[in-house]
């Protein structure tokens, strides 16, 4: 029974200058229900497909059912026995609910070159039939709900004997009753020997279906824990998102000034709502909550990189309008986005180059650019901040993840910003350059900016910030000063626990 | 795949590393070098083997007849490699360029305007033909290649219109010296190349403008979060093309002596090639301006060489191909190459 029918050991991969697996062993035994947990960007789905062969490890060894597992494509790995349902549905609308099961696998309902339909429905009826799945399999998948969709897919991984079947977050766009039917579903295969991998950022949803859960966090593997009734929902959530940084950072105390920047019923339809906050000068206000709560959205439209629908902002008590970037910079806020990859960095361009690009148009005489002003400006910023690179003239790719992002940093401290929003700053970067910008960011509040900090990392936001509030389904559900703020409490607000509680 | 990974993690651990890196560094720096400057080394080896292979070509008649030839055709590149570097495309340069060429020629010969506001005029209109290809782009959000292939239609054909397909002869003497005349035993429409070469050159490493369009072609998201207007770059970039194109027409229809109705019909075929074998990468974010006139030559010598070796005209239609083919295969292969050593070198780095 304790058979070991996949061994993941040693796997790296790298995204230009991400660490986004570090040494990640991975095993899974036949018939486990095995949750795989951790915040966005800490390398579960990229674990996934690289077993799956959609991409390929910069390093470590595969084995599954005892063969060494090296996959090209899903094909393989489909073949092989392991299948993925992805969150984005990949079944094709026109064609009908057996049409998809078997799609690519038509031949073994073959009779003289055509294709026996009839036998085709009747193997999809006793298919759908044998996991409990009520749909026609005449019916377009068109006309399914997204559930009965992800149940088919579900099927379909089924009709392939798979021996794993890998789920990335089924039960998000499900129904209390059709979760069910999904846990039902699940148990069963388990009986048969099918293992299981719930990539999930539901908790409760872990305790009640999954046998045992991995944590990733950054790409390191935290741990494998058997959920046997000993894990409490506390421990878990602190594996998630804690590391020990006692021995790491201490933040100096700054004096607050007056209020800098002030939100009022900052609105956006459907995104967020009625948000109202201030932040005063030399003040680190930090932003919690789950991915997609809407943390970075406010973010975002604060910043005029999107819309907004209603409400107004304040700059130093007057009314700032900002529809771009562009006007957001010139009323002195500035932006260190989350996405580095596609929303910072310009890999096409050198490190100073990227550096420079925010404030280049402080830095201009008819419209040439001031090169001494320019090379003096870099000289300094990228001393201040240890910015290691060969040469300015290099494209910031070829500098590391942490030095990538210091450099992104330096660019928004050269526009002088009264505010500086940051999100999720220290995503991806190793300890070492963590430290530098925790240190950094308190340097900047010492100097009287304001700060807005959004983090998914709880221990991020705890020695960090002045002030946090949790922000859940676009809402600012919690606000907590620095003496009130504890992990268990911001976990609670983001998880949504103390709804339940009332 | 991950032994390899584990050799290179340990030569940088034990030191043995460092010296492959600093050999790999010497080698990347010659390959960037080579790469950088590929066009000016294949119009050095080219000349060197026509030399050899047909005397006639190191003369300087044929060598001044060389630049006086592609002075259109770098006019339009100029143009282009702006376009390509802001991570867009203009097809529709080469008949826009026939275009005013026409009107031109109707300007100055039947409407006998005077030379110099008829070149305004026409002027004005190339950047009208460039500004509708960038509002389209811009306000439906439509990509670049399908509304300048739209356009490259549409000004064809308003060329026809205009024209009746009947082309207009009996220019001035002004304009003809324009295309064909010599200043220093130098020819006229080499001292305008020259001009808008140093000028687009400037524009593009020295002013905050060039480096937005950089930043745009690199990454326009990004870009936009940096507080560019992308909008306004777009514009500034096709509006160049524009003036390109129009600056190219009056050279073009001096140089030919008459407005002929095909001008400039195909001409952003030689573009593409000039520009990417210049070293302007098709994927946006960077840009060669001295490259791209180097491509240009290329493309002429080419032409020249198998007029001097007397191969069929046919046959150099197929080598333009191959020479496009060529020079995109180049670009793609390099920049694998140097992401490949990006990757190691932001590895060994940490």
């Amino acid at each position: 029974m304790e058979e070991t029918i996949l061994r993941m050991k040693g796997i790296q991969k790298w995204f230009v200058g991400i660490n986004a697996l570090n040494n990640v062993d991975f095993e899974l035994k036949r018939g486990e229900v095995r949750a795989l947990i951790g915040e966005n960007g800490a390398g579960k789905s990229t674990l996934m497909k690289i077993l799956l062969g959609i991409h390929q490890p910069d390093g470590g060894e595969i084995e599954f059912l005892g063969k060494p597992a090296h996959f090209r494509e899903p094909k393989d790995a489909l073949n092989a026995g392991i299948s993925m349902i992805h969150q984005e549905i990949s079944l094709i609308p026109g064609m009908d609910v057996a049409e998809n099961i078997w799609l690519g696998r038509e031949d073994r309902f073959s009779k003289g070159g055509l294709i026996d339909t009839r036998s085709r429905y009747q193997e999809t009826a006793k298919l759908l039939e044998s996991l409990g799945i009520h749909v026609d399999p005449k019916k377009k998948v068109a006309g399914l709900s997204v559930a009965m969709m992800q149940l088919v897919e579900l099927a379909r991984a089924v009709s392939y004997n798979s021996q794993l079947i890998i789920m990335d977050e089924p039960t998000s766009a499900l129904t209390a009753e059709e979760i069910e039917l999904l846990y039902t579903i699940v148990r069963k295969l388990t009986k048969q020997g099918v293992t299981t991998v719930f990539i999930s950022h539901k908790i409760e949803e872990i305790f009640t279906i999954c046998t045992s859960v991995t944590v990733l966090r950054d790409g390191q593997m935290i741990s494998t824990v058997p959920l046997d009734g000993r894990l409490s929902t506390d421990e878990l959530i602190q594996m998630i998102v804690g590391r020990d940084v006692s021995h790491a950072f201490v933040k100096r105390e700054v004096e607050i000034g007056d209020v800098v920047f002030e939100a009022k019923n900052f609105t956006s339809e459907g995104v967020f709502r009625d948000v109202s906050f201030q932040i005063r000068a030399g003040e680190i206000v930090g932003f919690s909550g789950l991915m997609g709560a809407g943390r970075s959205e406010i973010a975002r439209a604060i910043f005029g990189i999107d819309r907004h629908t209603s409400g107004s902002l304040y700059m130093n008590g007057r009314e700032i309008h900002n529809a771009n970037p562009r006007q957001a910079i010139r009323n002195g806020i500035g932006m260190v986005t989350e996405d580095r990859l596609r929303m910072g960095a310009i890999y096409t361009m050198s490190v100073k180059h990227n550096t420079t690009i925010a404030n280049l148009f402080r830095m201009t005489k008819l419209g040439l650019v001031r090169g001494k002003m320019e090379n003096d400006d870099f000289a300094k910023v990228s001393k201040e901040l240890a910015i290691k690179y060969a040469r300015e003239k290099d494209l910031i790719k070829s500098l590391s993840g942490g030095n990538q992002q210091k450099a992104i940093l330096a660019r928004w401290l050269l526009t002088k910003p009264k505010l500086l929003i940051l999100d999720e700053p220290t995503r991806g970067i190793d300890i070492g350059a963590k430290m530098e910008i925790y240190n950094l960011i308190n340097s900047l509040a010492e100097s009287g900016m304001a700060i807005m900090f959004i983090s998914s990392e709880m221990p991020e936001i705890l020695s960090l910030c002045d002030r946090t509030y949790v922000v859940r389904n676009g809402r600012l559900v919690h606000e907590a000063d620095r003496a009130h703020t504890t992990q268990e409490l911001l976990g609670e607000y983001a998880f949504g626990l103390h709804e339940a509680k009332k | 795949m991950h032994l390899a990974f584990m050799r290179l993690r340990s030569e940088v651990l034990t030191g043995k590393g460092k010296e492959t890196m600093k050999k790999e560094e010497k080698s990347a720096w010659i390959q960037t070098i080579l790469m950088g400057n590929k066009a000016l080394f294949i119009v050095l080896a080219l000349g060197i083997f026509l030399t050899i292979a047909s005397p006639a070509f190191l003369s300087s008649r044929n060598l001044l007849n060389v630049v006086r030839q592609v002075c259109v055709s770098t006019l339009l590149s100029i143009g282009f490699t702006f376009a390509l570097a802001g991570g867009y495309i203009d097809l529709s340069i080469g008949t826009l360029m026939g275009l005013c060429g026409m009107i031109l020629g109707k300007l100055v010969v039947e409407a006998r305007m005077p030379l110099v506001p008829a070149i305004l005029i026409v002027l004005v209109i190339a950047v009208i033909g460039g500004l509708l290809n960038a509002s389209i782009i811009s306000v439906f959000s439509v990509p670049a290649f399908v509304v300048t292939l739209a356009t490259q239609s549409i000004f064809k054909g308003a060329n026809y219109l205009i024209s009746d397909l009947v082309p207009i002869s009996g220019l001035p003497e002004s304009l003809l010296f324009l295309g064909q005349g010599y200043l220093f035993g130098i020819p006229v429409p080499i001292y305008i190349m020259l001009a808008i070469v140093l000028i687009a050159w400037v524009l593009m490493n020295r002013t905050k403008f060039g480096r937005y369009v950089l930043a745009v072609g690199g990454n326009a998201e990004a870009a936009r979060a940096a507080g560019i207007s992308i909008r306004q770059i777009n514009y500034g970039v096709y509006i160049i093309c524009g003036l390109c194109a129009g600056i190219a027409s009056v050279i073009m229809t001096g140089r030919v002596g008459s407005a002929q109705v095909s001008a400039g019909v195909g001409m952003e075929m030689d573009a593409i090639a000039a520009v990417v074998i210049g070293g302007t990468s098709m994927n946006g974010g960077n840009a060669n301006v001295f490259g791209t006139l180097f491509g240009c030559l290329l493309v002429g010598i080419v032409n020249n060489g198998m007029n001097l070796l007397s191969i069929d005209t046919n046959w150099q239609v197929i080598a333009k191909g191959v020479l496009i083919l060529f020079a995109v295969v180049i670009d793609v292969v390099s920049a694998r190459a140097q992401a490949r050593r990006l990757n190691r070198q932001a590895q060994a780095g940490r």
